[in-house]
């Protein structure tokens, strides 16, 4: 469904990613971990170009959507983004954070889609907060707010930028909860986390990047528990006993 | 003080004060356009504009408007060969003068904005147009409303300055009158009473709207 080939990016003279490839099959939930600095984010980034490559290829249903001739708003209207910082619209309502983009880029009416926004908030528990404001919320219902908004485009599939590293510990539970249901559903997810329980669980391959490459990939057992290459090991011996 | 000072001097002021509303009114409003135009341009990636952008608010800021009027209306006709009525050239200085100082204030406002902001309005498929409109200038319009309305109440206040290129704004229309009649006393009285005002109304609207902005 996304094929990432030769995906290099380079920030000036930091070579970020050097060489990545990887392919996301349809209703798969990747996970990506790996160090920071490894160039876990700087790639989910860089498949719905909120950067742009250095050179490489992103193919979306077969069609580069790196190549300057294809409109890259097409592909984020089917594959939607959580940040990590939430990134919710201050003076909007929690019901318009939700509507808006539905609304703007013509996929439904008004009405169709504040239907759809309550359908989703209640799914992530929210439907009493419609008509909050963002920063009355707290960082995880924020968060579940802005799944809700990425799911108003009825997306393909969702990229997850570190979803639950800037929530207090005891909020993360909840946002997890959300994405393990959005899993179960079939939603093809590539998620960035340190979140190795939801890894272990969730996913169906996990994919240890470093230093700008994949340095393994596999099933969550045989990378989270059993790692072949040497980095990975002393990765997660370090997340172990941290 | 008797009733025929009034009878004289609150028509004359009264001219005097159309004018000054009109000035004020027409030069700030075309200086928001300016303004907003040079300020998204002083927070992009246009290069060549934005130098001639710079260019031009470095002059406004580093000269006094009662120069830039005095050479709008004496000099700049003279260079291009054209003549100017001095409420235009009014007009003019207090659009090129609000329109440089209000540029700082909307690329202050609009570099304000989390890109965060703007990241997740694209990734959800909004054309940049659309994320400027819906999700960068709504809150940086709030985040600006404080410096304009400053700006505002200081283009209303320079109106007075257009007294030396013969404009008959209200400060002139008091000159002229306490000039000839020799009723100082009453005549600048009644004249800062009126920018008391209308700047008061101004104040208020001020609180009025950011309150009504939360």
């Amino acid at each position: 469904m996304i094929e990432v080939r030769h995906m290099k990016k380079n920030f000036g003279e930091l070579e970020v990613l050097r060489d990545v490839n990887v392919h996301i099959h349809p209703g798969e939930v990747v996970c990506v971990i790996g160090p920071s600095g490894s160039g876990k984010s700087t790639f989910l980034r860089c498949i719905n170009q909120l950067e742009t490559a250095t050179s490489g290829e992103v193919l979306y249903h077969g069609e580069n959507i790196l190549d300057k001739k294809y409109d890259i708003r097409k592909f984020r209207e089917e594959v939607g983004m959580v940040f990590q910082r939430f990134n919710l619209f201050p003076l909007k309502t929690v019901l318009e954070n939700v509507m808006l983009a539905p609304v703007l880029t013509k996929h439904k009416s008004k009405e169709e889609a504040k239907r759809l926004a309550m359908e989703l908030l209640e799914k992530v528990g929210l439907e009493t907060k419609a008509d909050a404001y963002p920063a009355m919320l707290s960082g995880g219902q924020q968060q579940r707010v802005a799944i809700a908004r990425a799911l108003a485009m009825q997306p393909q599939a969702l990229l997850f930028d570190e979803p639950t590293s800037a929530l207090d510990p005891e909020l993360v539970g909840d946002v997890l909860n959300v994405m393990r249901d959005l899993a179960k559903e079939g939603m093809t997810m590539i998620v960035v986390t340190h979140e190795m329980g939801f890894a272990k669980e969730v996913a169906d391959r996990v994919i240890f990047m470093a230093d700008g490459y994949v340095v393994e990939e596999g099933k969550p057992s045989e990378v989270l528990e059993n790692p072949k290459e040497e980095r990975t090991k002393t990765f997660l011996s370090r997340f172990l006993t941290a | 003080m008797n009733i025929q000072f009034y009878q004289t001097i609150l028509p004359m002021l009264f001219s005097g004060i159309k004018l000054t509303f009109m000035i004020a009114i027409i030069g700030i409003l075309i200086g928001i356009v300016i303004a907003s135009l040079c300020g998204f341009v002083l927070q992009s990636n246009f290069k060549i504009i934005k130098i001639f952008v710079e260019a031009y608010i470095w002059v406004i800021r580093a000269t006094p408007i009662m120069v830039q009027a005095l050479y709008v209306y004496y000099v700049i006709p003279k260079l291009i060969g054209l003549d100017f009525k001095a409420n235009t050239v009014g007009i003019i200085v207090i659009a090129l003068n609000s329109g440089a100082f209000m540029s700082e204030i909307i690329k202050g406002a609009l570099l304000s904005i989390d890109p965060g902001q703007k990241e997740a309005a694209v990734s959800l498929g909004l054309s940049n147009f659309q994320t400027m409109i819906h999700v960068v200038i709504p809150p940086a319009f709030k985040i600006a409303l404080p410096g304009l309305f400053n700006q505002f109440i200081i283009s209303v206040k320079d109106t007075a300055l257009l007294s030396v290129i013969t404009v008959n704004e209200a400060t002139h229309q008091a000159q002229n009158y306490a000039a000839l009649s020799f009723q100082a006393i009453p005549t600048y009285t009644v004249l800062a009473v009126f920018y008391l005002v209308i700047i008061s109304v101004l104040i208020i609207l001020q609180k009025w709207v950011e309150k009504k902005m939360g």
